[in-house]
C-alpha cells in the first residue's frame, strides 16, 4: 500500500527517468527460446494481442500482429501454456518439444470480438453503436509527409483532397460532407487521447506568403499504429460541441511485451511532374501579338520572317520544374515486459518540391512509455517532439483574396524572352515585366520559409479502484512554435521597387488539456454496461508577432537583421486566449451482446462565444443488433457468419470561430497628420451575446455483414446531417457602417450513402490476396442563409468576377457565370443573336447564352453551372502476397466534381505582355474561320463561362507497392529478425480529362465557398522511390 | 486500499479546481468597445479613425480619395475611360456607362461612404459623451467632434449628389439584428438639413489653422468652403455667397473677411506636389505620404504612370482627345494635367507614350519616388476643396446672385486663368455665356479631381447628356444615369429602400 502512495506521488519528472529503466531486467542466462503462434481454430486466423502465460511463471506475453508470440526464458518443455483472449474460451496447452506451437483457440469470433477504440475509451467490436470505420495497415504503409493523406481512398465517407502539391501543404479532410459554410470543416484529430484542432492558421503569422503550411505534417505519418475514424452522431456526440465534422482518433505505436526489437525503415525517391500546360511558343506568341495588333487597328509588330526566326524561344514552365529527390529514414527500438511497454524513434523526412526553392523537411522524435506500476496502477507517458521546415512558393498572403503566385507569373513569361543570358546568368532585360527583374530568379532567390517545432507530450494515469471501475487523469501539452522568414531581394520583382523587403514572424501556440474520468464496467449476468463520466478542460493560447521592414543596401543578412533596412513598416503582435470546459458521459448496455444501447453526451462551455450562450449540450443515442447471433439466424443462414443492424441519432456541434468573435472589438487604422503617421481606433464589428455553436442534427442507420466466415465482410451506412445555427457573416445592409456580422443563422443539409467491403479472395499457404473497396456519395445543399438573404457572393479579387455562388438551393462551392455555345458567325449577328451588352462584339467573339426570354446577356443571364462537390468517391486496394512477394496497390477517385479552371480563364486571355494557353492556336482568325477559341482582342474581360467549369472526376493509381521479404534465415544471415526490401510508385497514372496539373487542385484550400478554384497550383509529381525495412 | 482512494480523490480534486478555468473573455490584443472613450487620447483617436476612412479601404481596394470616388465621378464623366488593359467589367462599366444596380464599384463607394460615416457617428457620440474633464485643453472636445461632423458632412454631402436621396444614419447600430437596421431613404431636404448642421457645427467649433502634427486635420476654413459649396448645390447663391466671404481672403474682394491666408500657388503643379502639401491654395485635402510606415493607404490615381513599357497601359485614361483639347495652347494647367513622355532615370533616356490614348493623365503622378513606377508609395494628397474651387464657385455664386457677371466675378475667374497664363476672361458677357465660361474653367482646372460629373449633373439632364454623349465611349448615357443606383444587396437587405426612377 505504501508502494502504491508513492507511485501516486510521482512526478511526471521521474516518470521521465524512468523511461530510461526500459528493458531492464531482461538478459538471463542459459534461457531458451520458445515460440509459436495463436490463432483461431476454426478459420486459423491469427489472433494479436492473445495473451500467452507460463503456468506457474510469471512469464506472460502477448501474441504479435501474425499471432506469434516468443519467450527467452529458463523454463524448460514441458510446459502449460494459460492462452486467454477476449471472446475466446481462456485454454491450457501443454507442449512438450522446443518446435513452434500452434496454440488454437476456439469460441470467438474475431470480427466481433475486435476491441475497437472510440471517444475515450475502446469498446468491444460487438457492442458498438456507432458508424466507426478503421484504416487499413496498407494505407498506412503508404510513404507519405503528412497522415491526412493516408486516408485518401481508405475509409468510406472521408474524402482527402492534397489541394496542392507544395511539400509540406494543407489537404482537405471532409468527413460525410462540410457541415460549416463559413468555419472549418476540418474533423477532430485526437492522438493519443490528446484532442487536437488543427488550425492551420496557428503556424502561419502572415510574414510569407503563398499557401498555408499543413500543421499536421510537423507529426510523423510512420509513428501511427492505427487511426479510427468515427462518423456518426452515437460515435461523435461524446466530442461535442467539436464533433461535428467527425473525428480522426490516432493511436500511435508502442512496444510488444516480451521482446526488444531495434528497426530501420527508409526509403528514397525521385519525383516528376505528372503534366505541363500547354503554352505558346515564341513564333506562335508572336503571331498573337499580330493579331491583337490587327484587333487594335495598329499596325503588325512581327514581320513573317522575324515569327519564323523565333522559333520554339523559351519554355519558362519546363525551366521551372525539376527532378525532385524525397527520402525519409526512420530508427525506433521499441519493446516491453511484464510491467512496461516503450518505444522510442526518430525520423527524418526531407522532400524537395518539383519547383526551385521549395520543400519540406521534418526531424522528429517520440517517447512512448506505459508501466503497470501496480496491478491496479498505470501509468502512460507519449512524447512527441518534431521540427519542421518548409520552405514555399511565394504569392499571395494566406487566405487572402488576391490570387497570385509565383508560379503563375512564370506561366506567363512571354517566350520571346531568354530565360538566361548567353553566360548562364538569369536574364533581367524584359520589356514585358513592369521590373528588370526574372520570374525563375524570383523563385530561386525569394527566401520564404517556415520553421515549426511541436511537442506533444500527454501523461496519463489510471487506477482500478475496483475490478471493473478505473479512474484515469491526464495531462498533456501541445505546444507549436513557428518562425517565419520572408526575403525579397532587390533583384526579385517584389523587391526591386523597395530595394529588397524582409519580414520575418513567428507564432507560439500553446494548448494543454486535463482530462479526468471514470470507467465503470460491471456484467450483470447477461446484461453488460460500460459507464463513462468525465470532466475535461482545454486551454488554447497563442501569441504572434511580425516585423518588416524594406530597402536592403544589400543582401547579406536579409532577414535576419531588419535592423540593416533604412525603413521600417509597422510592426504587428496578437495574443488569443480561450478555454473549453466539458462535462461528458456515456453509458453502454448490452444485452447478451446482441442487443446494444449507447447513450452518450457531453456538456461544453466554450469561452470564444457569446455570453448568453457558453455552455452547449449534445445528446445521442444509437441502437444495434447482432442479429447473426440469434439462434434462428444461425440455423437458417449458417453462411452469414454476421449480420450487425444499426441507428443512431444525436445532435453535434462546430464552435470553431476564433476568439472575441461575439464582442465589440476595436481595431487601429492609420492616417497622416504633418506627414507623421497617427493612429486612429474603430470598431470592426458590432457585438453579438447571442452567438453560439452551429448544431449538425445526425441520423444514421448501417448494416454490417459478414459470409464465409466473414471472409467477405460488408459495411453499409445511410445518414442525414442537418446543420442549423450556421455561424454565418451574414450580411448587414451597407448603410449601418458593416458589411456583415457573425450570426446564427441558416441551415445546410447533407445526406448520403456510404459502402465498404473486404474480400479475402485468396487465402492458400503460399498465395494471398485481399481487396478492399469503398464507396460514397455526398448531396450537400444550402436549405436557408437567413432572412432576406437567398445568395452572396464570395468576395473575389478586385477586378475580377466571383465564379462561384452561396445560394440556396445549391451545394456550397457552386460554381455561377454564363453558357457559352460557340463563337458569333456573321448569321449570328445578321439574325441579331443576344450579344453581351457593355462589351462591343463581332464575328470570332463568344457566343454567350441569354436565358430564354431574354434579348440581351447581361449578368441576369449567369446561372448555375455545377459543383465541386463530387457525385461519388471511391477507393479500391488490393494485396497480393506470394512466398516473400507483396504486392499491394490503393487506387482512388472522384467522380462529378468540376473546377473552375482559373488559370486557363487566364491564359486564355490574349494580351501583349503576357504568354497564353496553347489553346489559342486554334483560335478564330480570318484565315482560320474553324477556329474554336475567341479571336485575339487586347486584354478582353475574361467572363466565367462554362468552357472553364471544367469535369475533374479522376481515377489514380495512388500507390503501387511491390515488396519482398526475405526469409527468416536470409535475414538471420545478417543477425535480424526480419528484412523487406520494397519498390513503390505514388500517383502512377492518374486518368482525368481535367486539363490542369491536377483534378484535385483547390486554391483556397480553407475556403469552403471558393472550393474549386484551380488558380497557379503547385504542380504535381509523380514518385518512384525504393525503400527497405530492417528488424534487429 | 481505503487511504488510497482518498489520496487519489484528492488528487483528482485538486487537478479539477486547478482546471476549474472561466469561460469569461478578456482580450489581451484587442480593445473593446466598453474600454473605449475614457481617455483624451481616445477621443482623439475616434476621430482620426475617421479621417482613415478618406485614404485607406479595409479590404485594400481604393481608398474614397484613392480612385474609388473618382470611378463615379469622373471615368463616368465626359473626362475620362477605364484603361484598355482595365479587365474588370464593373470598372468598364463605369466609363461606358453601362453599370447597373449590382455594380460592384457603386457598391464600393456607397459602402466606404457608409463606412466612414458609421466611424464618425461613433465618435461624435462617443467623445461628446466624454467628461469635459477628460480634456487637457479646452475647446479641444469640441473640436475633435467638429473634425468628425465636418468629415460626415463631406461623406453624406458625396451621398446626397451621387445617390439622392439615402438612409440617413447618425448613430452607430446597437444591435445585430438586421430588422432593427432596416430604414428608409431619408429625403433629401432633410440630408442636407443634416449635412449643414454638422458643418454650422463646425465652422464655431474647429480653428482655423492647425501646426505641426495636426496639420492636414479639417479647419472652420475648410467647412466655410464646404458649406458654401452646399449652399451652391441648393441653389441658395445669398447663403453661398456669405460663406465664401469668410473664406476669400480680407481685402481681396469686397466684403471678404476670410483670416486663412488662402490664395494660388503662382505654379499650377505646386498643388500636386507632395514639396507644397496643406499649402496656401489647400483647403482641406486627403493626406498620403511616402513609406509613411502604413500598408492600407494608396493613392491610386498615381498609377497613372505604371510603367516605362509603352505596351503598358495606365489605370485610367483621357476619354479622348477631346480632353487634352480643351486647353489653348499656352496654358500651364496642360503639362500638369497630361503626359506624353517620361524621363527614364535609369537608362537616361526619355520614353515617349504616343498611341490612340495619349496623353495620359499626370496629376497624381509621384515623380519623387524611385524606381518611379513605384507609385505605390505615392505620397501626392488628394485635393477635395482648392482655393481655386473657391475663386471659380464665387464667380458663379455672384453671376446667379446678380443676374449676369459683376466685376468681382470676373474677377475671381480671372484669378484662377492668370495663374494658368491664360488670357482674362471677355468682358462683357450675358449671365448664361458666363456661366459656360466658369464651368469651362472649372473643367479644365479639376481634371481627375472628382468634380466634372457633379458640374455636368448640376447643369441639368440636357447638358449632362450633350456632354456624355460627345464621347463615344459614353454613348449608352440616359437620363436616368444623373442618379446613380442605389446598390442592388442593399435593397435586397433593406426592403424599405426603394430604386431610383430609371433603374
Amino acid at each position: 500500500m505504501k508502494f502504491e502512495q508513492r507511485r501516486v506521488r510521482l512526478t511526471v519528472l521521474t516518470l521521465l527517468l524512468a523511461v530510461l529503466w526500459a528493458g531492464h531486467g531482461q538478459a538471463q542466462t542459459k534461457n531458451v527460446e520458445l515460440t509459436g503462434r495463436v490463432v483461431d481454430e476454426k478459420t486459423g486466423d491469427p489472433l494479436p494481442g492473445a495473451v500467452v502465460h507460463i503456468k506457474g511463471t510469471t512469464h506472460e506475453v502477448a501474441a504479435d500482429n501474425n499471432g506469434a508470440y516468443r519467450f527467452l526464458t529458463g523454463q524448460r518443455p514441458p510446459v502449460v501454456y494459460v492462452v486467454s483472449y477476449v471472446g475466446y474460451k481462456t485454454r491450457e496447452i501443454q507442449v512438450d518439444n522446443y518446435e513452434p506451437a500452434e496454440l488454437k483457440l476456439t469460441g470467438g469470433n474475431a470480427q466481433l470480438n475486435d476491441v475497437v477504440v472510440v471517444g475515450y475509451g475502446t469498446q468491444r467490436r460487438s457492442d458498438v453503436t456507432g458508424a466507426v470505420a478503421g484504416v487499413s495497415k496498407t494505407a498506412l504503409s503508404q510513404p507519405a509527409a503528412s497522415f491526412d493523406n493516408l486516408l485518401q481512398g481508405a475509409v468510406s465517407g472521408v474524402s482527402v483532397t492534397q489541394s496542392s502539391s507544395q511539400p509540406g501543404s494543407t489537404a482537405g479532410i471532409r468527413i460525410r460532407g462540410g457541415n460549416s459554410i463559413s468555419f472549418s470543416n476540418d474533423p477532430l484529430y485526437v492522438i493519443d487521447g490528446f484532442i487536437v484542432y488543427n488550425n492551420n492558421t496557428l503556424v502561419n503569422s502572415g510574414a510569407t506568403t503563398g499557401a498555408g503550411v499543413n500543421a499536421l505534417a510537423t507529426i510523423n505519418p510512420s509513428d501511427i499504429e492505427s487511426i479510427e475514424i468515427l462518423k456518426d452522431a452515437s460515435a461523435t456526440a461524446i466530442y461535442g460541441s467539436h464533433g461535428a465534422n467527425g473525428v480522426v482518433i490516432i493511436t500511435t505505436r508502442r512496444g510488444k511485451k516480451g521482446t526488444d526489437e531495434v528497426n530501420y525503415s527508409g526509403y528514397y525517391g525521385d519525383q516528376r511532374a505528372i503534366r505541363k500546360l500547354s503554352l505558346l511558343n515564341a513564333s506562335q506568341w508572336a503571331s498573337l501579338v499580330n493579331d491583337i495588333n490587327v484587333s487594335d487597328g495598329v499596325a503588325k509588330t512581327y514581320s513573317d520572317s522575324a515569327i519564323r526566326a523565333f522559333g520554339a524561344g523559351s519554355d519558362w514552365q519546363s525551366a521551372g520544374i525539376r527532378h525532385a529527390g524525397v527520402q525519409n529514414h526512420e530508427l525506433s527500438i521499441s519493446g516491453g515486459d511484464e510491467k512496461s511497454k516503450y518505444l522510442v524513434s526518430g525520423n527524418y523526412f526531407d522532400q524537395h518540391g518539383l519547383l526551385f526553392n521549395s520543400g519540406y523537411k521534418r526531424y522528429s522524435g517520440r517517447v512512448n512509455y506505459e508501466r503497470n506500476v501496480s496491478d491496479a496502477f498505470r501509468i502512460n507517458l507519449n512524447i512527441f517532439g518534431s521540427h519542421s521546415v518548409e520552405n514555399s512558393l511565394i504569392g499571395s498572403a494566406y487566405g487572402s483574396v488576391q490570387q497570385s503566385n509565383a508560379w503563375s507569373t512564370l506561366l506567363g513569361s512571354v517566350p520571346v524572352v531568354p530565360i538566361r543570358t548567353a553566360s548562364g546568368a538569369f536574364n533581367d532585360v524584359n520589356q514585358y515585366l513592369t521590373t528588370p527583374t526574372n520570374p525563375l530568379q524570383d523563385i530561386e532567390q525569394t527566401t520564404n520559409a517556415s520553421n515549426i517545432n511541436r511537442l506533444l507530450g500527454n501523461f496519463s494515469a489510471e487506477y482500478k479502484l475496483l475490478p471493473g471501475l478505473a479512474l484515469k487523469a491526464s495531462l498533456g501539452v501541445d505546444q507549436l512554435g513557428t518562425k517565419q522568414n520572408l526575403y525579397e531581394p532587390s533583384t526579385t520583382a517584389a523587391g526591386y521597387a523597395v530595394s529588397g523587403y524582409g519580414s520575418v514572424g513567428s507564432v507560439n501556440a500553446t494548448s494543454w488539456l486535463n482530462e479526468n474520468t471514470v470507467t465503470w464496467t460491471p456484467t450483470f449476468g447477461d446484461n453488460f454496461f460500460n459507464v463513462l463520466a468525465g470532466y475535461t478542460t482545454q486551454v488554447s493560447d497563442d501569441q504572434e508577432a511580425v516585423a518588416s521592414a524594406e530597402k536592403f543596401p544589400n543582401d547579406l543578412t536579409s532577414f535576419n537583421d531588419l535592423s540593416v533596412a533604412s525603413t521600417p513598416l509597422l510592426p504587428s503582435s496578437g495574443a488569443h486566449h480561450s478555454v473549453i470546459n466539458s462535462f461528458l458521459g456515456r453509458v453502454s448496455y448490452s444485452f447478451q451482446h446482441k442487443y446494444n444501447v449507447t447513450i452518450s453526451g457531453r456538456a461544453d462551455g466554450s469561452s470564444v462565444l457569446g455570453a448568453n450562450h457558453k455552455w452547449g449540450y449534445f445528446p445521442s443515442i444509437g441502437l444495434s443488433w447482432n442479429a447473426s447471433q440469434e439462434d434462428f439466424f444461425r440455423d437458417r443462414l449458417p453462411l452469414v457468419s454476421n449480420l450487425k443492424l444499426r441507428v443512431s441519432a444525436g445532435q453535434t456541434g462546430n464552435s470553431g470561430v476564433p476568439p472575441y468573435s461575439s464582442l465589440a472589438t476595436l481595431a487601429p487604422t492609420n492616417y497622416y497628420f504633418g506627414g507623421t503617421l497617427v493612429t486612429g481606433i474603430a470598431p470592426t464589428q458590432i457585438a453579438n451575446p447571442n452567438l453560439k455553436w452551429e448544431t449538425t442534427t445526425q441520423y444514421d442507420a448501417g448494416v454490417d455483414v459478414g459470409v464465409f466466415k466473414n471472409r467477405v465482410s460488408f459495411t453499409f451506412d445511410a445518414y442525414y446531417k442537418k446543420t442549423t445555427d450556421l455561424l454565418l457573416n451574414v450580411p448587414l445592409p451597407a448603410f449601418s457602417g458593416y458589411t456583415s456580422a457573425l450570426e446564427n443563422v441558416g441551415s445546410v443539409r447533407n445526406a448520403g450513402i456510404e459502402a465498404g467491403l473486404n474480400v479475402d479472395v485468396v487465402r492458400a499457404r503460399s498465395f494471398s490476396w485481399k481487396t478492399a473497396a469503398v464507396w460514397a456519395a455526398n448531396r450537400n445543399k444550402i436549405l436557408d442563409l437567413g432572412p432576406g438573404v437567398s445568395y452572396y457572393y464570395p468576395s473575389a479579387p478586385i477586378g475580377q468576377q466571383s465564379p462561384v455562388i452561396v445560394q440556396v438551393g445549391l451545394p456550397v462551392g457552386a460554381f455561377y457565370g454564363y453558357s457559352t455555345d460557340g463563337l458569333l458567325t456573321a448569321a449570328d449577328l445578321a439574325k441579331g443573336v443576344p450579344l453581351l451588352t457593355g462589351v462591343p462584339q463581332q464575328v470570332g467573339d463568344q457566343r454567350y447564352v441569354a436565358l430564354t426570354g431574354h434579348t440581351s446577356v447581361t449578368t441576369a443571364d449567369k446561372h448555375y453551372l455545377g459543383s465541386s462537390q463530387p457525385k461519388f468517391i471511391w477507393g479500391w486496394t488490393n494485396n497480393f502476397s506470394w512466398r516473400g512477394f507483396d504486392l499491394s496497390a490503393v487506387i482512388q477517385g472522384s467522380y462529378g466534381n468540376k473546377l473552375f479552371n482559373q488559370l486557363e480563364q487566364q491564359l486564355e486571355k490574349p494580351t501583349l505582355s503576357l504568354n497564353a494557353s496553347g489553346a489559342l492556336v486554334n483560335r478564330w482568325s480570318v484565315s482560320n474561320p474553324f477556329g474554336v477559341v475567341p479571336r485575339a482582342t487586347n486584354s478582353p474581360v475574361p467572363q466565367v463561362i462554362d468552357r472553364w467549369i471544367q469535369d475533374a472526376s479522376y481515377a489514380r493509381l495512388k500507390n503501387l507497392t511491390l515488396g519482398y521479404t526475405f526469409s527468416r534465415g536470409s535475414a538471420a544471415r545478417i543477425r535480424a529478425k526480419q528484412l523487406r526490401v520494397y519498390v513503390s510508385a505514388q500517383n502512377w497514372v492518374t486518368v482525368t480529362s481535367y486539363k490542369g496539373y491536377n483534378p484535385e487542385a483547390n486554391f483556397f484550400d480553407n475556403d469552403n465557398t471558393r472550393a474549386g478554384i484551380d488558380y497557379g497550383i503547385y504542380p504535381a509529381a509523380r514518385t518512384i522511390l525504393g525503400g527497405l525495412t530492417i528488424t534487429f | 486500499m481505503r487511504d488510497v482512494l482518498v489520496n487519489y480523490i484528492a488528487f483528482g480534486a485538486v487537478v479539477t479546481m486547478v482546471a476549474c478555468n472561466k469561460l469569461v473573455e478578456n482580450p489581451a490584443s484587442t480593445i473593446t468597445a466598453t474600454q473605449f472613450y475614457k481617455t483624451q487620447s481616445d477621443a482623439v483617436a475616434a476621430v482620426d479613425a475617421v479621417y482613415t476612412t478618406l485614404n485607406s479601404d479595409p479590404a485594400s481596394d481604393f481608398p474614397i480619395y484613392g480612385r474609388e470616388l473618382n470611378l463615379m465621378t469622373d471615368n463616368a464623366s465626359d473626362n475620362q475611360n477605364f484603361s484598355p488593359s482595365n479587365t474588370n467589367p464593373d470598372v468598364r462599366a463605369m466609363s461606358t456607362i453601362t453599370y447597373v444596380s449590382s455594380n460592384g464599384r457603386i457598391l464600393k463607394n456607397w459602402q466606404q461612404h457608409y463606412y466612414g460615416i458609421n466611424r464618425a457617428n461613433i465618435a461624435i457620440d462617443g467623445v461628446s459623451a466624454m467628461a469635459v474633464t477628460a480634456f487637457s485643453s479646452t475647446g479641444l472636445q469640441g473640436r475633435l467632434v467638429g473634425e468628425a461632423r465636418f468629415i460626415r458632412a463631406l461623406l453624406y454631402f458625396n451621398l446626397v449628389r451621387l445617390f439622392g436621396p439615402v438612409p440617413l444614419i447618425l448613430h452607430n447600430p446597437s444591435s445585430v439584428d438586421i430588422t432593427t437596421l432596416q430604414v428608409a431613404r431619408a429625403p433629401r431636404d432633410s440630408v442636407y438639413a443634416q449635412i449643414i448642421a454638422d458643418l454650422s457645427f463646425a465652422v464655431g467649433a474647429l480653428p482655423g489653422s492647425y501646426s505641426g502634427a495636426d496639420v492636414g486635420r479639417a479647419t472652420s476654413g475648410a467647412a466655410h468652403a464646404l458649406l458654401a459649396k452646399v449652399y451652391i448645390y441648393r441653389r441658395d447663391w445669398a447663403d453661398a455667397s456669405s460663406e465664401l466671404l469668410k473664406v476669400l481672403t480680407a481685402g481681396t474682394f469686397a466684403g471678404a473677411t476670410g483670416t486663412y491666408g488662402y490664395g494660388l500657388f503662382p505654379n499650377y503643379g505646386d498643388a500636386f506636389a507632395k514639396a507644397s502639401k496643406n499649402g496656401i491654395e489647400h483647403v482641406f485635402s486627403v493626406q498620403f505620404v511616402t513609406s509613411g510606415g502604413e500598408t492600407g493607404a494608396t493613392q491610386w490615381l498615381s498609377y497613372s504612370f505604371t510603367s516605362f513599357n509603352t505596351g503598358t497601359y495606365p489605370i485610367d485614361i483621357p476619354s479622348d482627345s477631346s480632353v487634352s483639347q480643351i486647353f489653348s495652347g499656352g496654358d500651364t494647367r496642360k503639362a500638369v494635367t497630361f503626359y506624353t513622355s517620361v524621363y527614364n532615370a535609369a537608362t537616361g533616356g526619355t520614353v515617349v507614350f504616343d498611341n490612340p490614348y495619349t496623353p495620359y493623365l499626370n496629376k497624381f503622378v509621384d515623380y519623387t519616388v524611385s524606381p518611379l513606377n513605384n507609385q505605390t508609395t505615392s505620397g501626392i494628397d488628394y485635393p477635395v476643396i482648392r482655393y481655386a474651387d473657391v475663386l471659380l464657385s464665387y464667380a458663379e455664386v455672384l453671376n446667379e446672385l446678380n443676374g449676369g457677371p459683376t466685376a468681382d466675378a470676373y474677377k475671381a475667374i480671372d484669378l484662377v486663368r492668370e495663374r494658368a497664363h491664360v488670357a482674362d476672361l471677355t468682358l462683357g458677357l450675358s449671365q448664361s455665356d458666363f456661366r459656360d465660361s466658369v464651368f469651362l474653367e472649372r473643367r479644365k482646372e479639376f481634371v481627375q479631381e472628382g468634380q466634372q460629373w457633379f458640374d455636368l449633373v448640376r447643369q441639368g439632364v440636357d447638358v449632362y447628356l450633350a456632354a456624355q454623349h460627345k464621347i463615344a465611349a459614353h454613348a449608352a448615357a440616359a437620363a436616368k444615369d444623373t442618379l446613380f443606383p442605389i446598390p442592388l444587396t442593399e435593397i435586397q437587405l433593406d426592403p424599405l429602400l426603394t430604386q431610383n426612377a430609371g433603374w
